[in-house]
């Protein structure tokens, strides 16, 4: 295994997707490498039968840095380049909505419209994570890279809240800066505005709640523990429940206010039976989690 | 039978909402419905008769393919193979009850909860006199790692191709995207007491079987 892929673990965090870091970090390396691949044949449509196999490709797992001080969590000036743009692309699409809304004399239609962009941005943040979490792996294209990134966020979830600001948001800034400023200058109408801004800022802040929900009670600000508690950003306790076994619930990480309703009606059980009967992939849900995704238990932090 | 349109006769069902509701008399969206209920992620129990109070179908809604097995018959044999790869006949059981149930895949969530409920209740089933056996179109290789990974005191029967869910007519949930979760008792003669249909409470249909073997 190379340096650079033992250092993806290092420097990505789950909400990083189309970035790449080509630092390397002088740390050791694993010496042995394990690595099954097994067949998965999908699903026939004309004999309906089933003959899949888990598709596992597990590595020794990396070693990672035991320094608070890794320069893998800390933030670059690209970092702070690509959230700063996100922010504003949020703060331009807000800032439109308010000044069309008073333009027009309306202000409850974007307000809700508003609301409701936060409210489906957590539903969004479950169906992705819930996606990425149990299909695909490192090598598929487009999303290998966050796929393995989550994987070293179930296996060492406290790295988490190690990262700086902009480290932990700078993909997500990415990927909203690129996908809602072309909205923003076409559009105009302040209910959309107001809901693409609103959906977009808790996207892209969702990784920094997320960071929150696994931090301690003591090391978070008053304000952020009070609006877990209300249950306006996702608490640390339903968090905890997705990294315990068997790992297949409380996806959602803006304000957790779907996964109880996901999880009551099986929403994600039902979509993971639909995907197996019709494309024949079992989620990695369904089975014990291997070493590669198991909480590391032993790894411990140094300041 | 096809020309009478009853709770049992459907072979396909809508599932309009996720959300568990009360079982209902359900309006029939397309050519495969039929007039009553149909399977429901809530628990839908074919021991009683149809009720009165169904809503009548329009023809043009009516199934031309129906349930082949219904309470009150005996069912066709089969013969499958179990998760050794040998060759087990329904046949083989006559003379004692046996709960047959039909489930959708290996470790799914649900199928786990409802194989390992049998497994906790099988001291019952025996006291009972009767057999549990699981069928899914999974493989015997598939069934032999399932059943010894929960430990699974039963049978597990591969119907490949579903070929056996499609005789007995057991019905699909979601517009046929997921095979449905039914369990059939058959009393000493081979009969059909119980259809208990119920995808998403697995336990439950432990609960509904014993009830009615403790009767039999």
């Amino acid at each position: 295994m190379s340096s650079l892929q033992h250092h993806k673990f290092l420097s990505r965090s789950p909400g990083q997707g189309f970035h790449h870091h080509h630092r390397v970090i002088p740390i050791r390396y694993a010496t042995s490498i394990t690595t099954i691949t097994c067949t998965l044949i999908k699903d026939n449509p004309n004999s309906n039968h089933l003959v899949s196999q888990p598709q596992r490709v597990s590595r020794a797992p990396p070693v990672i840095p035991l320094t608070a001080n890794d320069p893998g969590l800390k933030s670059t000036w690209s970092h702070r380049g690509w959230v700063a743009t996100g922010c504003a692309t949020v703060l331009f699409s807000l800032a439109k909505a308010a000044v069309g809304a008073a333009s027009v004399h309306i202000w409850l239609e974007p307000v809700l419209a508003g609301y409701m962009g936060y409210i489906l941005a957590d539903l969004g943040s479950g169906v992705y994570h819930w996606g990425i979490d149990n299909y695909g792996d490192a090598s598929t294209p487009g999303f290998g890279s966050q796929i393995e990134a989550f994987q070293g966020h179930h296996k060492w979830p406290w790295t988490i809240t190690r990262r700086e600001f902009a480290n932990n948001l700078h993909s997500l800034a990415r990927v909203v800066a690129f996908s809602v400023l072309p909205v923003e200058l076409v559009c105009s109408d302040p209910v959309v505005l107001g809901f693409v801004g609103m959906f977009s800022g808790c996207i892209m802040f969702s990784q920094q709640f997320h960071a929150w929900a696994h931090s301690t009670k003591s090391k978070l600000p008053a304000a952020v523990v009070a609006l877990q508690d209300a249950g306006v950003l996702v608490s640390r306790g339903q968090h905890a429940d997705h990294h315990r076994p068997p790992y297949n619930n409380n996806y959602c990480i803006v304000s957790g206010i779907w996964n109880d309703l996901l999880d009551r009606n099986k929403v994600f059980e039902v979509l993971e039976m639909v995907v197996y009967f019709k494309l024949g992939v079992k989620p990695r849900s369904w089975s014990d989690p291997n070493s590669a995704w198991t909480e590391d238990e032993d790894a411990e932090i140094t300041i | 039978m096809a020309s009478t349109v009853s709770m049992t006769t459907r072979t396909q069902c809508s599932i309009p909402s996720l959300l568990p509701s009360p079982s209902k008399p359900r309006t029939p969206a397309s050519q495969s419905f039929s007039s009553s209920s149909h399977s429901q992620f809530h628990g839908l129990n074919f021991s009683k008769p149809a009720s009165a109070s169904a809503a009548p179908v329009p023809s043009s809604f009516k199934t031309s393919i129906v349930a082949k097995v219904n309470k009150g018959q005996v069912p066709p044999n089969f013969t499958l193979k179990d998760q050794d790869g040998k060759a087990v006949s329904l046949a083989k059981y006559k003379g004692k009850p046996v709960v047959v149930y039909f489930y959708p895949a290996d470790e799914s969530p649900s199928c786990t909860k409802q194989a390992c409920a049998f497994r906790d209740s099988y001291e019952k089933f025996k006291k009972a006199g009767a057999e549990v056996i699981g069928i899914s179109g999974d493989d015997s290789s598939s069934h032999k790692s399932f059943a010894k990974k929960y430990r699974l005191p039963f049978t597990l029967l591969s119907d490949e191709g579903n070929k056996v869910r499609k005789e007995w007519g057991i019905p699909s949930d979601l517009f046929g995207a997921l095979p449905g979760r039914q369990t059939y008792v058959l009393d000493k003669q081979g009969v059909v007491q119980l259809i208990y249909n119920n995808q998403f409470q697995p336990e439950k249909h432990i609960d509904e079987t014993l009830k009615l073997l403790q009767s039999l």
